[in-house]
């Protein structure tokens, strides 16, 4: 059985057919998608994350279908000059890379829902992206240089 | 001629560069083996062996061969009657087939491979295979294989490539492929002297997996008489050798293009998936692809579990005077580089220490299990579990801190190292006063709270490189001043392209940015032994250093002429190139663009770097220059043991490595944080767990992997620098430094803390409960 549906990915449209068991990854790096990666394919490194509204997703885990019209966003779909991007790269946050598209979109997450994380809400959120290389306190450092730059900003804004 | 030592001052070498690629690496957009664009592939996948020791009968593919989108199905025998014994690969012998011809040795081994249209129904196919086995009795355990059959191999097949293991070809009923033994002086004597103190124990350090987060990935296609191989791999330049070996073709037939690497540490050298996805595209003159799924990448290599017998002998006078090691490499069922990793780590197994008696042994062993390689350390850590749990014990019975105890045994520059070869430029003192001093070692230690128990534990690790090898650099300077270099060195995450960037702007006084390394093509760029054994940095760096100087004499040369003045009165400067007598100046581009009288020209450079040694003798292992270098590294960690719970937690890890000189010490401390890191691991969770051959934890669920959750609350990371006198600059590698003295660190710390020696890792919360309340038991 393949449905006919409608993949939303950083705002463009496309139009795919997908069995009802494609994956969404596959689905994804089908599209030529290629910053969504499989690192495990049991929903336990964090390598396949994308947002879907927001939210983390597992891609490999995650049935294509139900993300018919859904608005996913992958890490190379992110504004040019993301405040995340950035201060990870200013951070160094990064060896060999694979895994960092993954925490750049946790990082996001995190974020959204909590602006001011303490180090362990940052930890806490990150539990389940596993980066081999061992560049945790580097991808920490910067989703705090993210949160305290968002912060400056707004109080700029609203001096 | 101008000569290589002169200084150059670009201004690069030492400096923190941000890595090539940081933000495509950031946004995604880096693109890894699997990420490349291809020209339409077969996807293939193979059937596993469901027996740990048999022989194949018959290979039922008919079902198979029926299911939609299944184009073949090839068999090993199949394969065997057109390649012969050059189906068998591996860097130090010749036993592995990319197929399974008449006999399985590991359960996981592939037997036949489908290659289909899309993924699904290779898949469905190769469960559709049905083997008929005769099965034979699997030797499981390193010492029983040790002590006799079954046999996994009737033959040992040692492989062209090395002359010293030519004595071991046609040798039978034996699961030891090879054996290297050190000794020196009277273990003995020394042993029996009056006031001396022996400590000895067993160690033990289970299988571990690299689990790099990139999955193998090799495709590979036909075209007319040439074969191309794109394929995740640290060593391009060997998987050439190999291929053009296996398929009986000439080296400029086979072309090998790698591509940034999402992380290795081993896992993804010599012969891998290429074998397998070379044969296939040639005999079937097609393209494939093969995508390892995460259960397949356990079964494609391992680190060596490996049992250590040892003891260690301090004088009245707390001098080490005797040391033993007897090693046994359980290697699984192909010996892949175990030989090797069996000899290099024997050579150190008594650790950094002036001894004048040791005995080592170390052998490598066939089982029937996954065949064990490389991995971040090459066999090392193994022996450093044992030398540094015992050396800490020693210290214990002779009444001394462990680390002053160290500080006083330790090889200094000049002395001569147990197995024969003078120590130079490895400040395992520096290090272990660096470490130490950052724990505050000698500051007092609050040892209980409520339930925990702190300690604190320091080691010292020693390894050599990799000798001999070769390296090579092709340097492009473009007319506009960028560069281009062509190495067959791997970024697998360790920054090596950075790093060959600031080496060559270094001696061109170019800026961050402006020279770009190509990224493996042995179409186009040249030999290079492997990138691993955290070898780039020293041989791949000297011949870019090379290079890059040649480069600079050929300019000088240009601007002299140009300027009418002698070559000796030109400088090159981050402005371009000056005369010293009459004050002329002529920037790089209009320099190359006066020489050539055209735009976009390229001035070419080409260097070579070899290494050379003394083979070490066969019965005392001892050679005068068994290596070009030494790794020194130290570790020192506070912890706490959860009485409890039995949990270790990290308060303070502080490691340190001599690289002689940082290249860019940011990337220096990514390299000695991450190994500490994968080291936290080893010391308390991470290990394979077998049962009668079968892997009961190969998925990512299930083997445990240090998360964020698992960083110590502070670590610090010293970059000592104890120039070395041909290195790049002074530089030598670090990607192994911290990795190697991590887990007995641990270990010597929860010694402190609650007064128990673990001889055998992981230190899990289970094994500290059990012997805790044992202790209790026996108080
Ligand atoms: S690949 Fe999806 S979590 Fe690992
Ligand atoms: S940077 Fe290599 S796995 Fe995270």
């Amino acid at each position: 059985m393949t449905t006919d549906v409608q993949m939303t990915v950083n705002g463009a449209r496309h139009r795919v057919a997908v069995a009802d068991d494609d994956l969404l990854l596959d689905v994804l790096r089908r599209l030529g998608i290629t910053s969504v990666r499989e690192g495990c394919g049991v929903g336990a490194c964090g390598a396949c994350t994308v947002l879907a509204e927001d939210h983390s997703v597992s891609s490999c885990l995650a049935r294509a279908v139900r993300y018919d019209g859904v608005p996913l966003t992958t890490a190379d779909g992110l504004a040019e000059d993301d405040d995340v991007v950035e201060e990870f790269v200013a951070a160094g946050a990064m060896q060999c890379g694979y895994c960092i598209p993954g925490f750049v979109l946790m990082g996001h997450e995190l974020l959204a829902q909590n602006p001011a994380p303490t180090r362990e809400e940052i930890a806490a959120h990150l539990e389940g992206n596993i980066c081999r290389c061992g560049t945790y306190q580097e991808i920490c450092s910067a989703i705090e240089a993210t949160a305290r730059r968002r912060q400056a900003e707004n109080e700029r804004r609203s001096a | 001629m101008l000569g290589e030592t002169r200084v150059a001052a670009g201004g690069a070498v030492g400096e923190r560069w941000a890595r090539t690629d940081a933000r495509a690496k950031v946004r995604g957009e880096l693109l890894y083996a699997a990420d490349q664009p291809l020209r339409p592939c077969l996807d293939v996948v193979v059937h596993r062996s469901t027996r740990p020791h048999a022989l194949i009968g018959s290979v039922d593919t008919e079902r198979a061969m029926a299911v939609d989108g299944v184009v073949a199905v090839v068999t090993g025998a199949q394969l065997y009657k057109l390649f012969g014994n050059a189906l068998m690969t591996g860097p130090a012998f010749s036993d592995q087939p990319c197929l399974a011809v008449d006999r399985v040795r590991y359960i996981g081994e592939p037997v036949a491979a489908v290659l289909a249209r899309g993924l699904a129904p290779a898949r469905t196919a190769a469960d559709e295979i049905e083997v008929d086995y005769t099965e034979l009795e699997p030797v499981h355990d390193v010492d029983l294989a040790v002590a006799g059959g079954p046999y996994v191999h009737d033959v040992l097949r040692p492989s062209v490539v090395f002359g010293d293991l030519k004595h071991l070809r046609g040798k039978r009923d034996t699961n030891v492929n090879y054996e290297y033994t050190l000794r020196r002086g009277d273990v003995a004597e020394a042993a029996a002297a009056e006031g001396g103190r022996t400590v000895h124990e067993e160690f033990w350090c289970p299988p571990t997996h690299h689990v790099p987060i990139e999955l193998p990935f090799t495709a590979a296609w036909r075209d007319g008489d040439r074969l191309e191989i794109l394929s995740a791999t640290q060593t391009p330049s060997y998987v050439r050798q190999s291929v053009a070996d296996l398929l009986g073709i000439p080296l400029n037939a086979v072309r090998v293009r790698s591509a940034p690497l999402g992380g290795s540490f081993g896992a993804k050298m010599y012969d891998r998936l290429e074998p397998l996805a070379a044969v296939l595209a040639w005999t079937q003159r097609t393209a494939v692809r093969i995508t390892a799924s995460r259960e397949e990448a356990f079964l494609l290599t391992t680190r060596h579990g490996a049992a250590v017998t040892g003891s260690m002998t301090a004088d009245k006078d707390g001098r080490i005077v005797a040391a033993t090691a007897d090693v046994r490499y359980d290697t699984g069922a192909y010996a892949d580089v175990g030989p090797r990793i069996t000899a290099k780590s024997g050579m150190v197994a008594t650790g950094p220490y002036r001894v004048e008696n040791v005995d080592v042994r170390s052998r490598c062993v066939y089982t029937n299990k996954p065949s064990a390689g490389p991995f971040r350390g090459f066999g090392v850590p193994q022996v450093t579990w044992s030398h540094e749990s015992l050396v800490d014990e020693l210290a214990r019975e002779c009444g001394v801190d462990p680390a002053e105890f160290r500080r006083r045994n330790l090889l200094r520059e000049g002395d001569v190292a147990p197995v024969g070869t003078p120590m130079h430029s490895a400040d395992f003192a520096g290090c272990l006063d660096a470490v130490t001093e950052a724990v505050g070692w000698d500051t007092p230690l609050q040892r209980e709270e409520g339930r925990l128990r702190r300690g604190r534990g320091v080691a010292v690790g020693v390894k050599a490189v990799l000798t001999p090898t070769i390296a090579n650099a092709v340097l492009q300077l473009n007319q506009d001043a960028s560069a281009t270099l062509l190495i067959s060195t791997v970024d697998m995450g360790q920054g090596s392209d950075t790093i060959m960037a600031q080496i060559a702007a270094e001696a061109l006084c170019l800026g961050e940015g402006q020279v770009r390394v190509v990224a493996a093509d042995t179409d186009v760029t040249p030999y290079d032994t492997i990138t691993a054994g955290s070898r780039s940095t020293y041989h791949t760096g000297n011949a870019v250093r090379r290079a890059a100087d040649a480069m600079r004499d050929k300019l000088l040369e240009l601007a002299a002429e140009r300027f009418g003045v002698a070559v000796t009165d030109v400088k090159l400067t981050g402005d371009g190139l000056v005369s010293a007598e009459n004050q002329q100046k002529v920037s790089i581009p209009e320099l190359l663009h006066g020489h050539f009288g055209a735009r976009g020209t390229t001035l070419t450079t080409e260097a070579n770097f070899t290494t050379s040694w003394v083979p070490y003798d066969h019965e005392t292992g001892q050679s005068e220059r068994v290596t070009e270098h030494w790794f020194a590294g130290a570790v020192a960690v506070q912890l706490t043991v959860d009485t409890a719970t039995g949990r270790v937690h990290v308060e303070h890890l502080a490691v340190a490595g001599d690289v002689g000189r940082a290249i860019n010490p940011k990337l220096v401390e990514q390299q000695l944080t991450g190994a500490a890191i994968m080291g936290v691991g080893h010391a308390l969770f991470d290990q394979m767990v077998f049962d009668e051959g079968q892997i009961v934890n190969g998925t990512l669920l299930d083997y445990q992997l240090p998360s964020v959750l698992d960083v110590p609350d502070k670590i610090t990371p010293i970059i000592v620098e104890s120039p070395h006198r041909s290195g790049p600059y002074g530089a030598k590698g670090v990607g192994e430094t911290t990795i190697i003295p991590l887990a007995p660190a641990i270990a010597n710390a929860v010694r402190d803390a609650i007064g128990i020696r673990f001889p055998r890792l992981p230190l899990t919360p289970e094994r500290i409960l059990t012997a805790l309340a044992e202790q209790e038991a026996g108080a």
